[in-house]
């Protein structure tokens, strides 16, 4: 499964994933000029978060087990079989934004112009999610998550270095 | 003999179809009284006013399992504890090694609307009530609501929209008495004003007038207010009838761990029908708690250690003809208060909390931010700068400004940290 990986001290907040996800996924004319003039404005489905000191963009977390699953009243919410991606049924959708209750990242967005819950699906039918592609810094990236083993086992590979580096001081070894 | 589920709603379902996930070579088999399983009961308004059709109400079918055995339309009469039976409607004995229950609620219909022989009066609890309401109010479009507590106020809502006209009755001085604070229920009730429903607060219906076995006109406060059809929504009370005798009942409750064991270690319960103890008792009412509990008890049935529910809250939300509602918790006595409210508009947010702990509190026109508050609710005591900041809707939070795009001109606008 591949999820969007986020490095929040990669991110400076310049809100480029924002402008380029309501352009490219929430638009009809797919074109920037052109899309801030629709109405209703399009939305994005992530958002950049936080202070010129410290800012992060988040988008749906895909989360194996997501409460906006358990908590939609109408199953227009649902899990994609195959990617492992929470999707909006948009015809099932009946705006009541019990999910947006239920996301503990505040990730899904009422949309009241058109009566329906937004979330990030990954760009599921798309090579690269729009955000990432577009994120200047790579703030943003996409992982598989079997992959994601390797970056744990360096994790684990360096708890080994501080044990040695600890050497033969005895006692209980805390690790920062 | 396998497990055995007792009722289809929310709960019932999702704990048959988590059953049949998680001990595949476990037998299911699901008893309910209603005819029909497997529909979303929180769509019924939007049914009876026509905005959807019957084939978006289901969201399984028989056809999806034929291995999961549904016994629609029969009721179960008795639970035989020794002998691990259950005795049904239809004659049958049924044998379970372990047993959900997950009957649901009863709607309580008050003395002066239990007359039988009159047509034009619908409790609103199930689809075969609601199919009937549906077709009734084609030809009779004049609605009184008898109760102003979530069922009832989505209904007028969802009838207003439709321009249906719906008098709205509560017995209380405010609507959703049992979800809202007082400034909070008000902002709802001129709400549904302003879209046409006649509300009438601290009342009730104390005579019908009947002629030729057709409602015709029910009495409110001395007055008569003619109505062709009357819905009741007066809350509903765990449906534990069949349970009697079994010695699972409490001073009318059927309580529970918080790992949804009854004190019968082959009995679980799952849902509205279930009260959780956790130092106090729970009933949480509301439709995802119900699919978290089902999911719960049928990963519990077999398990040598159980989970526990991982949260309890009474977290609901909708969207009535236009105005978006996220109760967070029902207001709390004695608690503080911090509060935003946009004179003028309908928007009202407010927290109960104490000690850096949210325990409750209410969205009502701008809901965003809601799943970061439930979460916090959930989570840990937070600074009280912090609710703060989260109370200002973060459209609120934002900078308008003029953009000169070329010859098109727009209002932009900027989401600033904080700003006001």
């Amino acid at each position: 499964m591949k999820v969007i990986a986020v490095y929040p001290d990669r991110c400076t907040g310049c809100k480029t994933c924002e402008l380029y996800c309501a352009a490219e996924r929430g638009s009809n004319s797919k074109s920037l000029l052109k899309a801030v003039r629709e109405e209703p404005s399009p939305m994005p489905r992530v958002r950049v978060e936080g202070t010129n000191e410290l800012s992060v963009a988040l988008q749906c977390r895909q989360c194996r087990q997501a409460p906006c699953l358990d908590s939609c009243l109408t199953g227009a919410l649902r899990r994609d079989d195959q990617s492992g991606i929470v999707v909006v049924q948009e015809n099932r959708c009946i705006g009541c934004w019990t999910c947006t209750l239920f996301c503990p990242y505040g990730v899904i967005y009422p949309w009241p112009e058109r009566k329906i819950a937004l979330k990030c699906d990954r760009c599921l039918y798309m090579e690269i999610p729009v955000c990432v592609d577009v994120c200047p810094t790579q703030a943003l990236e996409l992982v598989d998550l079997a992959e994601y083993d390797t970056v744990l086992q360096a994790k684990r590979a360096s708890v080994l270095e501080t044990i040695r580096r600890a050497g033969d001081r005895q006692g209980a070894l805390i690790l920062e | 003999m396998g497990c055995v589920i007792i009722g289809a709603g929310a709960a019932g379902m999702q704990a048959a179809l988590a059953c049949r996930k998680n001990w595949p070579d476990s037998q299911v088999t699901v008893v309910d009284s209603e005819p029909e399983v497997g529909y979303y009961r929180t769509l019924i308004p939007q049914f009876i006013n026509r905005a959807l059709t019957e084939d978006r109400l289901f969201f399984w079918q028989q056809k999806q399992d034929r291995e999961l055995d549904v016994r629609a339309g029969v009721s179960v009469d008795a639970v035989d504890r020794a002998n691990r039976t259950l005795f049904l409607s239809d004659n049958q004995r049924l044998p379970y090694r372990r047993l959900i229950i997950a009957s649901g609620g009863q709607p309580i219909v008050p003395p002066i609307c239990r007359t039988p022989a009159v047509r034009g009066i619908f409790p609103v609890r199930n689809l075969t009530v609601a199919r009937r309401a549906r077709t009734w109010l084609r030809t009779n479009p004049d609605t009184v609501i008898l109760g102003g507590g979530l069922v009832g106020v989505k209904l007028a809502a969802h009838l207003a929209e439709f321009n249906y006209p719906v008098t709205l009755i509560e017995r209380e001085r405010q609507l959703l008495p049992q979800a809202l604070s007082a400034e909070a229920a008000g902002v709802v009730a001129a709400h549904l004003q302003d879209k046409g429903v006649r509300l009438f607060l601290a009342a009730t219906v104390d005579d019908l007038q009947i002629s030729g076995g057709l409602l015709e006109a029910v009495r409110v406060d001395a007055r008569w207010i003619p109505c062709r059809t009357l819905f009741v929504a007066a809350g509903s009370l765990p449906d534990l009838d069949f349970l009697a005798g079994s010695g699972l009942v409490t001073e009318g409750r059927l309580e529970v761990t918080t790992s949804l064991q009854t004190g019968d270690s082959a009995i679980f319960a799952a849902g509205d029908v279930a009260t959780i103890v956790d130092g106090d008792r729970f009933t949480p009412w509301t439709w995802p708690q119900a699919v978290v509990q089902g999911k719960l008890a049928a990963a519990n049935l077999y398990a040598g250690a159980p989970l526990s529910l991982p949260r309890l809250t009474r977290v609901n939300a909708m969207n009535l003809n236009g105005l978006s509602l996220a109760i967070l918790g029902l207001p709390a006595c004695g608690y503080d208060r911090t509060v935003h409210a946009d004179s003028g508009s309908t928007i009202y947010r407010e927290l109960f909390h104490r000690d850096g702990r949210i325990v409750g509190g209410v969205l009502i026109g701008d809901i965003s931010s809601a799943g970061r508050l439930h979460h916090m609710m959930t989570g840990g005591a937070v600074s009280l700068a912090e609710m703060e900041e989260y109370i200002i809707p973060r459209r609120k939070a934002m900078t308008a400004a003029s953009l000169s795009l070329g010859k098109y001109r727009k209002k932009a606008t900027w989401l600033g940290p904080g700003g006001g």
